[in-house]
């Protein structure tokens, strides 16, 4: 994660709460309840900011984090008798939070007893897991052949120019993060996408701004 | 619900399962879902209390008209049924009022009865109309006015309406009436009919034999025989329909010898694409001399452009599953998998809902119906890897690894799933399964031509009019497929090919489109079969292009383990990338044909050897193509691909 954005994770009023052992756990949990953990880059960073050893800092963060391996142990509990079971630990993992956060993938490691290079080798290979977190908004362009010959590519370059950024990357926002995917299935409405979970069919590239206004909406008014 | 006997199948089976006169059906598959069907599924749910007679709504799965999605079928007291499509928020209120309250229908939206009759055997009540030679239809206003006027001039205006359909179910065939509720269909109608339409067929019932549309629907509906009709998701429904019938019979009647020569009888093949007999492959696992033998339903429909295993799961998902028990009786198997793609949340819930319910039923788990026989089943979830689909590479995927292939043999009807003996087959060969066994292998096996028996569904997409997914026996051309049953190129562009088996198939020119389609004559193509996906594409369409968009598919995909189809795939794209951008260089195309033998010869798995397939077949009917871009480079070759001048708006290259 670059810096920048390390920046704009950051509690905002963190200097006001200055080394009151009871903010700093507060501001850990805010970061926690964002992201279902506490990143290391965003730790380090609090306690530069706050100039307290990073040691004290991991104590803290080991309490808030209970959660976390709370979480991982019942998924662990949950599918220990089952074969084979690490795949379906790491679905759960990325469907809770929209990707596979290192810091479980090793609490995960731990639990199982399996290697984390071996975690890695799994996840890696394939498509569904992602390693970095998802945007606010995510669009899945389908790519399979039907969409493809009917358009897909000027749809692909629409949206990388209206969100300018990069597909299979996110905005340094973080507000949208664009994918290219392979067949979603509906190649009777192509060329189609999903946005946030919602799929829109027989498209062409002028459609693009439109959906992103539309789901981009919402958060305007509020 | 508590454990199922014989006895209460039997007595579920028959019970009639249509609920009363009037009811609507929405098909809520991802594709209906994605246009909307919730909402309109809804403001029926809402709606029909207020209507002041019973009227049923559910939710079921899709017809497979995908190009009209969301579809709608209704029926009611005094009208004939019919099927909406484009169903949208207002269309759903005006079907409230109009058709369920005012028992009129609607204009633009029906889709026509692909079950035409040749005889009237009642009075006319409505007329749809299309012309279904315009696009836009543009004569169908004209006809459905003089259609009315005539009617008018013979007082039966109040007795007959005249309706604009959505789509006819044939094309360039003029203006196009369907009479309801006999479905008598008419095709090229000109002006001078109108009146001894009206005189002859409306007033006299009879049939005029210069304009009745004879040819028979191709579609045979087998492995889609109960997408649409009920709710996958409610079990009692299913029941009530038939399902795990196939089931009582075999526990009942049959040892597991006897299902596998049924199936034998039947000559079903599977139906993920390599076409390996059915039986024969639960012979060999169930033949192999060791305990703890596992079965598995492949769902990892990764070929792009194909969705009809997505659409069985999701609208039969039952039927499935009692294949699988069926499979799992004849092989010998304790244990059983669905091996589903993530990207496919609904065909998984329902899937392990329609498990809950067999399970709670006692159709699963110890001692099925009290036969003795033991069998439990799991669904695991894909994640997004097309090599999964390989039968070596989904077992190491279930085991949780990566979905890397292993050499075969071992064959995994020796040594599969978890070192055990292992049949693998895919959800169209399993739907399949139930119907073989309550009609009979023969009954299936009269479908089909000599060494490909039986129905198979098609996903028709690309630039083709209506796409859609369509069942038919094998034998059929390619042609009746594009053009009788999804209505030919979509605008007013030729065909340049239809490419099927997705990345591992290949093209097949447009004047090869009588073949009939069986696995050997797709073979001999250069092509394949495979899971079914059947891609439309028009003279837009630059071959090198396709090819180069199939190839970078197979090398994202390619798991990396051997090095033919890592390296070779990789340097293939690089050449075929600089073709495309019109910098080849001189022995490129002699070069592909170098790699591509390499890599059929020497790569480990599947889909390392079928992935040049796509770019050979292009070559071997479009080498000039390929040629044109060598020599003249892009916009001489598209002129010359075209026959006309390229057009500005070219699809943007994406970058590899």
């Amino acid at each position: 994660m670059p810096p920048d954005t390390t920046q704009s994770e950051m509690p905002a009023n963190l200097s006001t709460w200055k080394d009151e052992e009871a903010a700093l756990l507060e501001s850990l949990e805010q970061i926690e309840s964002k992201h279902g953990f506490i990143p290391r880059n965003i730790a380090e960073e609090i306690a530069r900011v706050l100039e307290v050893k990073l040691e004290r800092l991991r104590k803290l963060q080991i309490k808030v984090e209970s959660n976390v391996r709370k979480e991982v142990d019942t998924l662990v509990e949950k599918w220990k008798d089952e074969e084979g079971s690490l795949i379906l630990i790491l679905h759960e993992i990325e469907n809770q939070h929209g990707y596979v956060p290192r810091e479980i993938a090793m609490e995960v490691s731990h639990a199982l007893g399996v290697k984390l290079a071996r975690i890695y080798e799994v996840l890696t290979f394939y498509h569904y897991f992602k390693l970095k977190p998802p945007g606010r908004h995510n669009m899945a362009l389908c790519m399979g052949t039907a969409c493809y010959l009917k358009g897909a590519s000027a749809m692909l370059a629409e949206a990388k120019n209206q969100l300018k950024v990069e597909e299979g990357s996110t905005t340094a926002d973080r507000e949208w993060h664009l994918d290219v995917v392979r067949c979603i299935g509906c190649c009777g409405m192509s060329p189609a996408m999903v946005v946030d979970g919602k799929t829109y069919g027989r498209l062409n590239a002028t459609d693009v701004p439109r959906i992103i206004a539309l789901t981009a909406q919402p958060k305007a008014k509020s | 619900m508590s454990k199922l006997t014989y006895a209460d199948l039997e007595k579920y089976s028959k019970v009639f399962a249509d609920s009363g006169p009037n009811w609507v059906r929405v098909s809520m598959d991802t594709g209906g879902i994605a246009a909307g069907a919730d909402t309109v599924c809804d403001i029926f749910e809402k709606g029909v209390g207020t209507l002041g007679f019973p009227t049923e709504v559910r939710r079921v799965g899709s017809l497979g008209y995908s190009f009209a999605d969301p579809l709608v079928e209704v029926a009611r007291e005094g009208v004939p049924r019919v099927i909406y499509g484009r169903v949208d928020d207002e269309t759903a209120h005006h079907i409230l009022q109009d058709h369920l309250a005012g028992r009129r229908l609607l204009d633009d939206h029906i889709l026509a009865w692909r079950n035409r009759a040749l005889t009237f055997d009642g009075p006319t009540t409505f007329i749809l109309v299309k012309d279904t030679s315009a696009e836009k239809g543009d004569k169908t206003q004209f006809f459905q006015f003089s259609l009315a006027e005539e009617l008018k001039r013979c007082n039966l205006q109040d007795k007959v309406q005249v309706i604009r359909a959505l789509d006819m179910g044939v094309y360039d065939e003029g203006v196009a009436v369907q009479f309801l509720p006999s479905r008598v269909t008419y095709t090229n109608v000109l002006a001078p009919d109108v009146a001894r339409i009206v005189k002859t067929s409306v007033q006299g019932k009879k049939i005029i034999d210069d304009l009745l549309y004879k040819k028979p629907d191709k579609q045979v509906r087998v492995v889609m025989r109960n997408c649409g009709k009920f709710d996958p998701e409610n079990f009692q429904d299913c029941l009530r329909y038939g399902i795990y019938q196939g089931l009582v019979r075999v526990l009942r009647t049959m040892k597991p010898e006897d299902v596998i020569a049924e199936m034998k009888t039947s000559g079903l093949r599977g139906r993920g694409g390599a076409g390996f007999p059915t039986w024969l492959k639960w012979k060999i696992t169930r033949e192999v001399p060791r305990s703890n033998k596992y079965i598995i339903c492949n769902g990892d429909e990764g070929d792009p452009g194909a969705y009809m295993d997505r659409s069985v799961l999701e609208g039969d998902p039952h039927s499935v599953l009692e294949g699988l028990i069926i499979a799992a009786y004849a092989i010998g198997a304790v244990r059983g998998y669905f091996y589903i793609r993530a990207e496919y949340p609904l065909a998984v819930r329902r899937v392990e809902k329609a498990i809950v319910e067999a399970r709670a039923a006692g159709l699963l788990g110890e001692n099925i119906l009290g036969s003795g026989f033991s069998f439990d089943a799991k669904v695991r979830l894909g994640a997004g890897a097309f090599v999964c689909g390989e039968e070596t590479a989904l077992i190491a995927s279930i085991e949780g690894k990566r979905g890397s292939p292993s050499p075969r043999p071992p064959y995994p009807s020796e040594r599969g799933l978890f070192g055990r003996p292992t049949a693998i087959n895919n959800v169209e060969t399993l739907a399949a399964v139930p119907a073989i066994l309550v009609r009979g292998g023969a009954w299936y096996a009269q479908h089909g031509v000599e060494k490909s028996k039986g129905t198979k569904v098609f996903a028709v997409t690309g630039k083709v009019r209506n796409p859609q997914l369509v069942e038919v026996p094998l034998g059929v051309t390619l042609r009746d497929i594009v053009f009788d049953l999804c209505g030919g190129v979509f605008g007013s562009k030729t065909i340049k090919a239809v490419q099927t088996g997705g990345p591992s198939g290949g093209v097949i020119p447009e004047h090869l489109l009588e073949t009939k389609v069986s696995y050997e004559s797709l073979q001999e193509l250069g092509s394949i079969m495979g899971s079914g996906g059947m891609i439309v594409m028009d003279q837009d369409d630059s071959m090198v292009e396709v090819s180069r968009f199939y190839l970078r598919f197979c090398v994202d995909e390619s798991c990396g383990k051997c090095a033919p189809c890592r390296i070779g795939g990789y340097q293939m794209l690089q050449i075929l990338n600089r073709l495309a951008r019109g910098r080849g260089e001189k022995g490129d195309i002699e070069r592909i044909r170098a790699i591509s033998k390499a890599m059929q010869k020497a790569s480990l798995c599947g889909l390392g050897q079928t992935a040049p397939n796509p770019v050979l077949s292009a070559l071997r009917y479009f080498e000039p193509e390929f040629k044109a871009y060598l020599e003249g480079g892009v916009s001489y070759a598209r002129k010359m691909s075209a026959n006309r001048p390229a057009e500005p708006a070219a699809a943007e290259p994406v970058n590899a």
